[in-house]
């Protein structure tokens, strides 16, 4: 039985002269949730044209299920949730989900058990254009799920929910994950993808530069993170010995360095004032920061 | 199957032209409006053998019908694609030919109504002279006419903005509805009108709308398969090439 959901092999895509993906390779297995990650312009939004069938497949190989993207059999197959997407604001919750039910080719009536999953049912008479965000953002989700996909691709889907909706949407999907559904999530929020990815790929310059576990990521760099509160300014913390990165984050200043304690010592001595002091191993953000340095550096090379 | 879908596709497109009518209202009553003014004033007169307000029928309702056609499929189109639902449709399972032929068929009901409104308004003066047969006739034929102009309307929404799509779109119509007999007999109008006329789409299903209460028409049925084509060659390229 063919567990893999979506099979990327070798592609390659061009737009005129500029090649916006260079070979790319990228897997996702039934039941898996595999986070694309990447700056602008590193050719997430290009790939994932590429695996809907947006674009043609210009070299290389795109299976969705084993079936070809372009093929409406294939899509039924395949759900999406885009962000930002302007859904009809004079039709109903119920009668998008019902609608999406029948494009899918299942019964209307199957809409109801989705609404329940996404939380929905009391605003199944509600216009879309009357939901807020979070309750658009479930409302895409459940018409993405009423086909029941083998495969679900999420375009930054948790932009602009809170904390208790980005953690219902999760559950959701955890649920479905568990019955065998693969996600591909496309996401800026690093940490996020920490958290719900079982692997990370990490896309730069149209190739994957990395594609591991995310904990297998983090325990690549060598690099701490020395956190603290301190007087000094960020030009004059650049230049401490030993400081590889550095970031301000609310009162708090973050330093990178493979030497932490040559750094504290050094950071101690300039600053009598430092306080909330702590060292941390590197996060996933850190990682993916350090890979994209390496693969730009690579580039300029 | 696909004719489930394209019944769900006409269903949505129908609900939401009725739960928002703004842009359709303007669509109906500006040409019937038009209609009821001009009936009045010379519907009883007579021209070549046809009273006014029966020939009014056929020319300001090929304006009427187009006011629809043209304008609700491509400013529609405009709109999903800005919104991104045109793209979340291109994902999906259904076919896209589907959706747009849902929203062109969704546009005819009221293109229907915009006659409708016109025979009874003709009606009511006591000057239409025409049997219902021939008025079907002419409702059947502005409707199936109406085709390569919601192409058109569709080859701009794929482009343009929904504000911009209307502006293009009524920078075609308007014009062209000026100078194709359609709002004043060409008799009227200057020689060289007439002469441009006849390279219009515009003129021809004005002419074969006519041709329903008086008989002829065979040259512009030719005349607007040709255009049918080109417009479906348009609106190709265009989607083709369309701006997500």
């Amino acid at each position: 039985m063919n567990t893999m959901v979506l099979q990327v092999r070798s592609v390659r895509h061009r737009y005129g002269h500029t090649l916006a993906l260079d070979g790319v390779d990228l897997t996702v297995e039934a039941g898996e949730c595999v986070a694309l990650l990447g700056p602008n312009g590193a050719g997430k939004t290009t790939l994932v044209n590429v695996a809907v069938g947006l674009l043609p497949v210009q070299e290389g190989q795109v299976r969705i299920a084993g079936g070809d993207p372009r093929k409406a059999a294939t899509r039924r197959r395949l759900g999406v949730v885009q962000q930002s997407v302007g859904l009809p604001r004079t039709l109903t919750v119920g009668e998008l989900v019902g609608g999406a039910a029948i494009r899918a080719g299942v019964p209307r009536g199957a809409s109801g058990p989705i609404l329940a999953e996404v939380g929905l049912t009391k605003l199944a008479g509600r216009r879309a254009r009357r939901l807020s965000g979070g309750q658009q953002q479930r409302l895409q989700l459940g018409m993405a799920l009423v086909a029941d996909p083998e495969l679900l691709i999420l375009d930054e889907p948790t932009v602009g929910l809170d904390i208790s909706a980005r953690r219902n949407f999760w559950r959701t999907l955890t649920r479905r994950r568990e019955r065998g559904t693969g996600v591909l999530l496309t996401t800026h929020m690093i940490e996020e993808a920490a958290t719900v990815a079982d692997r990370v790929v990490v896309l730069h310059s149209g190739r994957v530069v990395a594609a591991d576990r995310p904990d297998a990521l983090t325990a690549r760099l060598p690099d701490r993170t020395v956190i603290a509160r301190t007087q000094l300014d960020p030009a004059r913390l650049r230049n401490l010995p030993g400081v590889v990165s550095i970031s301000v984050d609310g009162t708090f200043i973050r330093l990178g360095t493979r030497t932490p304690e040559a750094l504290l010592r050094v950071l101690l001595a300039e600053d009598r004032t430092v306080s909330d002091l702590r060292v941390q191993g590197a996060g996933l953000e850190e990682a993916v920061m350090s890979l994209m340095n390496e693969a730009t550096q690579e580039v300029a090379a | 199957m696909n004719a489930r879908i394209f019944g769900i596709e006409v269903l949505d497109e129908l609900r939401g032209i009725l739960r928002e009518p703004a842009a359709l209202f303007f669509s109906i009553l500006m040409p019937v409006g038009f209609f009821a003014f001009f009936v009045s004033l010379f519907g009883g007169q007579s021209t070549d053998g046809m009273s006014t307000a029966t020939r009014m029928v056929a020319t300001f309702g090929t304006f009427g019908v187009l006011s629809v056609t043209l304008m609700n499929p491509g400013i529609g189109v405009a709109d999903d694609r800005q919104r991104g639902w045109l793209r979340a449709k291109q994902v999906s399972s259904v076919p896209v030919w589907l959706t747009l032929a849902a929203k062109v068929t969704a546009a005819l009901p009221y293109a229907v109504g915009v006659l409708l409104a016109m025979a009874v308004t003709a009606g009511l003066t006591g000057s239409l002279r025409a049997s219902p047969a021939s008025l079907l006739r002419l409702a059947g034929v502005l409707l199936l006419g109406a085709l390569p102009f919601a192409l058109l309307g569709l080859a701009v929404g794929f482009q343009a903005s929904p504000n911009t799509s209307a502006g293009i779109l009524n920078a075609i119509l308007i014009p062209s509805a000026m100078v194709s007999d359609l709002w004043m007999p060409l008799e009227i109008l200057p020689d060289f009108i007439g002469r441009i006329a006849q390279f219009l789409p515009t003129y021809h299903l004005g002419q074969l709308a006519l041709a329903q209460l008086n008989g002829g028409g065979l040259s512009h049925v030719l005349v607007l398969l040709g255009m049918t084509g080109v417009a479906a060659m348009l609106a190709a390229v265009s989607y083709r090439n369309v701006r997500l």
